[in-house]
């Protein structure tokens, strides 16, 4: 049944639906998928495999081996097309994702249901107006695509714990001053990549993001490695905000109407109000790029007694919840081997009420560090990759780790 | 047709502009042609326009008849042919009033954008050359664009714009940020320019053999003097 609806879900979007601002498959470099036209419509199908071998480092004691062995992460299909009337349409299917909702009844990784886009978008005003679902403009390093660099996966920050990436409704975006200025507004669901599974919720109101980017000298894409190992210093400043209230009505209860909304950490959704506010940076030169980015949640949950609270008192936590964090990362393109170094660290608290178990104080806060390697046959179109990432600060009370480090080390294919 | 791999021509030394103007109203300016009977510069956009310039890159005038994703502009005899990427069409202005002439089908099966970011003329084998961008192939078509022949060019990651210029083709890599002199016949590599643009997208030359280039990310129109030669 979940696999039917994921796919009348999916097609009926695409029969209404797909200039595709943060589309993967528009604006990079070097894919190569087919594209057919026609008179008045162009349209391209895309899309990437990949896979991996990946080797957990165990503590001692532990011996579940789980971890260890070879993974899919990617088979995807990507849909684009333009119109002459100036409309783009897209629709990005991952497979693998929905044969596994599929198999487990969207058990195994309900955050990620199978569709990553799905949106039908006008371009023939100055504003461009895009209905549909899509990632929302927040956020530089979810914007990013994780297969442009030599990482197989986004930064916990940024990956969808603590915020939803993607989402159903109306996004508007208006460049100015030769493409420097780029801002963003939009209405959506609230319900993020758990659309699909819950369809809006019992508040009836919306979530509410906003994002202006600054870019000198030109105009920027959302590329973290300079692959055009730019010739001049450019930059983006970025800050963006979200807002939602999803008080449920007749103290409707977030945890048992919709479990799989508010994620590991229980914050992707609550019963209450939450905004989330944050900025991001980077900058590239001569195949250097360094990227910044932070953000923050600031939850308030209706109900005093919400298990956010973790019991503290009023006079404690001032009927506030916080979370976030910043996340830093360099990246070197040396295109003359064809390789990308890539570092990058990660320091947030999901929840900065959170208690630890041994020593009674607050500690929420965890912090990662990830090396990078990757070696382009022909750019991150055809690609050897490897990722090694450690905890350099554990929490013990909201992630408990049975390793202390993982290597990734695997192949991807995007045509 | 596969073009020798990997050809290595020393570069000269990067080229320096002498000066550089904003086209503040010309979005995401692309190809460029200097029409010598005129000193005019014709200039599209990525939003589908032609535009009609004097030799410093203000507007005189602009076409009716818009297209999707101009991306390529060549002048031959009184007509404007122009590529629109997207698409996969080749427009035929009227040079004089910038009337549309006709429209031509051409194909590329990759990817949507990036497709034929180039036209121009080979004087030498009297065909149209358009250049896709990514990979980059060179195809050549009659007069009608039915196509002859194709060239795969291994030796630059991306091809931005290409230019006809004093008996040779001038590729342009956006990527590589380099120009390519090449054979008329073979268009195998006989000389390279490096050049400090960020992500240049059109190539023309005056009648004096100076250098033009256009950025997209920039929005600008850079002017260089002559290329230098061995």
């Amino acid at each position: 049944m979940k696999k039917l609806l994921l796919f009348i879900i999916g097609g009926i979007t695409f029969s209404v639906a797909s200039r595709a601002q943060f589309s993967e498959f528009q604006n990079n470099i070097g894919t190569s998928p087919f594209t057919l036209s026609s008179d008045n419509n162009t349209f391209q199908i895309g899309g990437r495999v990949s896979f991996y071998y990946q080797n957990r480092f165990l503590k001692s004691n532990e011996d579940n081996l789980k971890h260890n062995g070879f993974d899919v992460k990617d088979a995807d299909l990507n849909f684009l097309g333009k119109t002459a009337n100036k409309f783009t349409y897209e629709f990005h299917l991952s497979v693998i994702d929905l044969a596994t909702a599929a198999a487990t009844g969207n058990t195994a990784n309900p955050a990620n249901p199978g569709i990553k886009a799905a949106y039908l978008q006008y371009t023939g005003f100055p504003v461009y107006i895009k209905f549909g679902y899509d990632k929302l403009p927040f956020s530089q390093g979810s914007l990013s695509e994780v297969y442009g660099t030599p990482m197989w996966s986004h930064a916990n920050l940024y990956g969808g714990d603590l915020f939803a990436r993607r989402d159903i409704g109306l996004t508007l975006q208006s460049r100015l001053w030769k493409n420097r200025i780029n801002l963003y507004g939009g209405i959506y669901s609230g319900m993020g990549e758990n659309f699909f599974e819950y369809g809006n919720d019992a508040s009836g109101r919306f979530e509410y993001v906003a994002r202006a980017e600054f870019c000198y000298p030109g105009k920027m894409k959302y590329h973290v490695i300079d692959e055009e190992n730019s010739p001049v210093l450019q930059f983006r400043v970025a800050a963006n905000a979200r807002y939602e209230d999803k008080t449920q009505p007749n103290a409707g209860n977030v945890l048992t109407s919709y479990p799989d909304m508010p994620g590991a950490y229980g914050i992707r959704m609550l019963n209450g109000k939450r905004g989330v506010y944050g900025g991001d940076a980077v900058v590239k030169y001569r195949g250097i790029s360094a990227t910044f980015e932070t953000d923050i949640v600031r939850m308030q949950p209706a109900s005093i007694n919400d298990p956010l609270y973790n019991t503290s008192s009023t006079t404690l936590n001032g009927k506030y919840v916080n979370a976030g964090g910043y996340c830093a990362g360099l990246n070197y393109n040396w295109e003359a081997l064809h390789s990308v170094f890539s570092v990058m660290y990660e320091d947030f608290n999901a929840n900065d009420l959170a208690v630890n178990s041994s020593s009674s104080h607050m500690s929420g806060e965890q912090a990662w560090l990830y090396l990078g390697y990757a070696y382009k046959v022909n750019g991150f179109n055809s690609v050897f990759k490897a990722e090694y990432y450690r905890p350099a600060i554990e929490s013990a009370s909201l992630n408990p780790l049975k390793y202390y480090g993982q290597i990734r080390i695997g192949y991807q294919v995007v045509f | 047709m596969l073009l020798s791999s990997w050809q290595k021509v020393k570069p000269h030394s990067q080229l320096k502009f002498e000066h550089s103007r904003s086209l503040k109203h010309i979005p995401e300016p692309s190809g460029i042609a200097y029409d010598s009977t005129t000193d005019h510069l014709f200039i599209v956009s990525d939003h589908g326009i032609l535009f009609e310039c004097d030799n410093q890159g203000n507007i005189l005038r602009r076409a009716e008849k818009e297209g999707m994703d101009f991306e390529g502009v060549e002048i031959k005899d009184s007509f404007v042919y122009v590529s629109d990427e997207s698409p996969r069409k080749v427009y035929q202005y009227r040079k004089s009033d910038l009337s549309l002439v006709k429209e031509y089908s051409v194909s590329w099966g990759g990817a949507i954008n990036k497709a034929f970011e180039s036209i121009t003329y080979n004087h030498i084998k009297n065909c149209f050359l358009l250049v896709s961008q990514s990979p980059v192939v060179i195809v050549e078509y009659d007069t009608n664009f039915h196509e002859t022949k194709r060239f795969r060019f291994r030796s630059a990651r991306d091809i931005s714009d290409a230019k006809w210029y004093n008996g040779s083709l001038y590729l342009l890599s956006a990527l590589d940020e380099t120009i390519f002199k090449c054979d008329p016949t073979s268009y195998e590599i006989k000389e390279s320019f490096k050049i400090n643009i960020l992500n240049p997208e059109g190539l023309a030359f005056d009648r004096e053999g100076n250098l033009i280039i256009t950025s997209d990310d920039m929005q600008k129109i850079y002017f260089f003097k002559n290329l230098p030669h061995n």
